[in-house]
């Protein structure tokens, strides 16, 4: 724990310093008239203390560095390719549209992670699809889009 | 009108058929994501909230109220059933609950869980009309200080309250702020932090940011261990409890009660420290505490009777004072902002069908729960054993459509995703989101009120130090952050912690 919580402060220290320099980049105006970076400066300036405290805080610990990685146990390649499917589906259903993009990412859920017969992943697929696109499409009016097939 | 009057013209907006409708659905779906692990509430209300667009904003709300009070229930059947709580706010049940079914009493544990979740809400139910309405009028007095005071101390008590490391829970309460002010400048309306990017001149949207955090993370973090549940094979028998169990258990349910409507109005507070105090303060007064952990009733009665009232109570800052005390009101606060609703002091009085709507439909909810879900047990722990494989992807497929509807833009998906990423790695480095999310909602309110009033004082600090409310308010957020003043708390956290492990 004691690597996870230096490398995590380290990072938000990092990203409390980029925000920091932003918002007087943005204009902090004066304590009369707050600027646009006024409560960010603020914001960011308490999180960039805060991270050196939990640095310092993790440093001084006397408990044993466990060598404890992000990575470490079971971390799945089923994990990145659920992120790798969502990113890819993002990217194709404004072109394929809702119906085949989602089919093709239900059917790669059901068949990559869990193996199960073909027969049962389109069926399952075909299913989650359509049912989906009655309840929210047509019931609930919600605009998904048709691409290029136009359906 | 008086309050009979009111509650009258309540029941008959509840009564549309629309509204009905909704809450019947909304307690299901609430059961349903209740018993279900890899969905909380937060992420369920989001994905419907898009849906509920073309629908008016009173039927929008008891939607979501009528999920709140459905997860409550749902997550109960899983603690006493499978020793796995369906939800934070059902944990302590584990411990007596369970024990029971596992000396054959599965059926009274389940009952008396639901009976006294119905009378814990309905007595929420009295307080939030008693309450809500004098708050409302006081609030009309506080100024942009007290509002910034008030929300201070509501983020430092979430952080306080945090089930890890406070500092840590300060921390991304900070990084809420700076999210919540991504967009157009309140004040000179010119963008800021937006990178050039159309899409976040609106702001990240509340909807793909709770669905990463809790939706996506949660998914993510499932999958990478094998989720065996197995469901404790036993007859459930009758579930009407003995008239032996309600003698020990009355006390136990109205104790509960009162102590899960004052923790629910607290910022912070909420369904899910209010059921481990409860515990605590039942086993105390207990004549046998030695019972509790072996399957004493009391020890199901009173935590399960603190949750739900604890989720009505905690309407009463948003609807009175327009302020969220926890996520799953950010969530509430965000639907009203969305149908052109301000929350605050005078929503009550422009809205009197939306308010007295919804608290009539927490009282036709807590019915609906009662009459629908205990013959509806046996369905419920037939869902408990779906292999969650099969329910993760659908899962996925709802959070991904809940994103994509709120905007119709496939930027909310990158948005959600990349939060998904966020809420995973922050469990891995121990990192909360509840206070994330607060603070992202409050985060604007909060900048306008500081700026409003440094523009008041002509700049100076000391207009909050020098009115009463507000120093009241900061003074006491100081001294929470500089001491851990309550050790029951402390104690809490550490249980909490233990039980974790």
């Amino acid at each position: 724990m004691k690597t996870l919580d230096k490398t995590s402060s380290l990072f938000w220290l990092l990203v409390s310093i980029a925000v920091f320099v932003e918002s007087f980049r943005l204009g902090v105006g004066t304590l009369q008239n707050p600027g646009r970076g006024f409560m960010t400066l603020g914001a960011s300036g308490i999180l960039g203390i805060l991270c050196l405290v939990l640095f310092l805080q993790t440093s001084l610990r006397k408990d044993g560095d466990e060598r404890k990685h992000i990575l470490a146990g079971s971390f799945p390649k089923s994990v990145l390719l659920v992120l790798a499917a969502l990113a890819v589906y993002s990217r194709v259903m404004p072109t394929l549209g809702y119906l085949i993009s989602t089919f093709l990412l239900m059917a790669f859920l059901f068949w990559v992670l869990e193996r199960r017969r073909i027969p049962l992943v389109l069926a399952s697929s075909v299913a989650a699809t359509l049912v989906t696109y009655l309840v929210f499409s047509k019931w609930l009016n919600c605009q998904f889009p048709e691409g290029l097939l136009g359906f | 009108m008086d309050y009979f009057d009111s509650i009258i013209y309540g029941f008959q907006v509840t009564f549309h058929p629309v509204n009905f409708l909704f809450c019947g659905i909304g307690v299901l779906v609430g059961t349903l994501v209740g018993v279900l692990p890899g969905i909380g509430p937060a992420g369920a209300m989001a994905i419907l909230l898009p849906a509920t667009f073309q629908f008016s904003p009173t039927a929008t709300m008891i939607l979501l109220a009528g999920i709140y009070y459905g997860v409550q229930y749902g997550g109960s059947t899983t603690s006493i059933l499978v020793r796995i709580p369906g939800e934070a706010s059902t944990i302590i049940t584990c411990i007596d609950g369970h024990e029971m079914a596992r000396n054959g009493r599965a059926g009274p544990a389940l009952g008396i869980a639901a009976c006294g979740s119905f009378i814990a809400g309905t007595i929420a139910n009295l307080g939030l009309m008693l309450v809500a309405i004098p708050l409302a009028h006081a609030a009309l007095k506080l100024g942009p200080p007290e509002y910034f005071a008030l929300m201070c101390t509501g983020l430092v008590i979430v952080t306080y309250l945090a089930q890890g490391s406070v500092l840590k829970a300060v921390m991304m309460a900070l990084l809420g702020i700076i999210l919540g002010s991504i967009g157009l400048d309140l004040i000179t309306g010119l963008p800021r932090f937006t990178f050039g990017i159309n899409e976040l001149t609106d702001g990240v949207g509340i909807v793909p940011l709770v669905m990463g955090l809790f939706g996506i993370s949660e998914i993510l973090h499932n999958l990478e261990g094998s989720l065996q549940r197995s469901v404790f094979k036993t007859r459930i028998g009758s579930l009407w409890p003995s008239l032996k169990d309600w003698m020990q258990a009355k006390w136990a349910i109205l104790r509960g009660s009162v102590i899960g409507f004052v923790l629910g109005i607290l910022p912070g507070g909420g369904a899910v420290i209010s059921p481990f105090v409860a515990y605590a303060v039942e086993k105390k007064v207990s004549k046998h505490p030695e019972k509790f952990g072996t399957g004493a009733i009391e020890g199901v009665a009173s935590p399960e009777a603190a949750n739900n009232a604890a989720a009505g109570a905690s309407l009463i800052p948003l609807l009175s004072l327009g302020i969220p005390p926890n996520p799953i009101m950010a969530i509430f606060f965000s639907a009203l902002i969305i149908h052109g609703i301000q929350p605050g002091p005078l929503l009550i009085r422009e809205h009197p069908d939306l308010f007295w709507g919804l608290v009539a439909s927490l009282y036709l909810g807590n019915g609906l729960l009662l009459v629908l879900n205990l013959p509806l047990i046996g369905m419920w722990v037939k869902v408990l054993e779906i292999p969650y494989k099969v329910l993760f992807p659908l899962i996925l497929l709802f959070c991904l459509i809940g994103a994509y509807s709120m905007n119709n833009v496939v930027f909310d998906l990158y948005v959600m995703i990349f939060f998904g990423v966020v809420g995973y790695a922050m469990r891995k480095f121990g990192y909360e989101g509840a206070p994330l999310v607060l603070a992202f909602v409050l985060g604007p309110m909060l900048e306008n009120s500081l700026r409003q009033s440094l523009l008041i004082s002509q700049g100076s600090f000391l207009i909050f130090v020098t009115r009463p409310i507000s120093a009241i308010a900061l003074g006491f957020a100081f001294l929470l952050l500089l001491s851990n003043i309550f050790p029951y708390l402390r104690m809490r956290r550490r249980q909490y912690r233990q039980f974790e492990e």
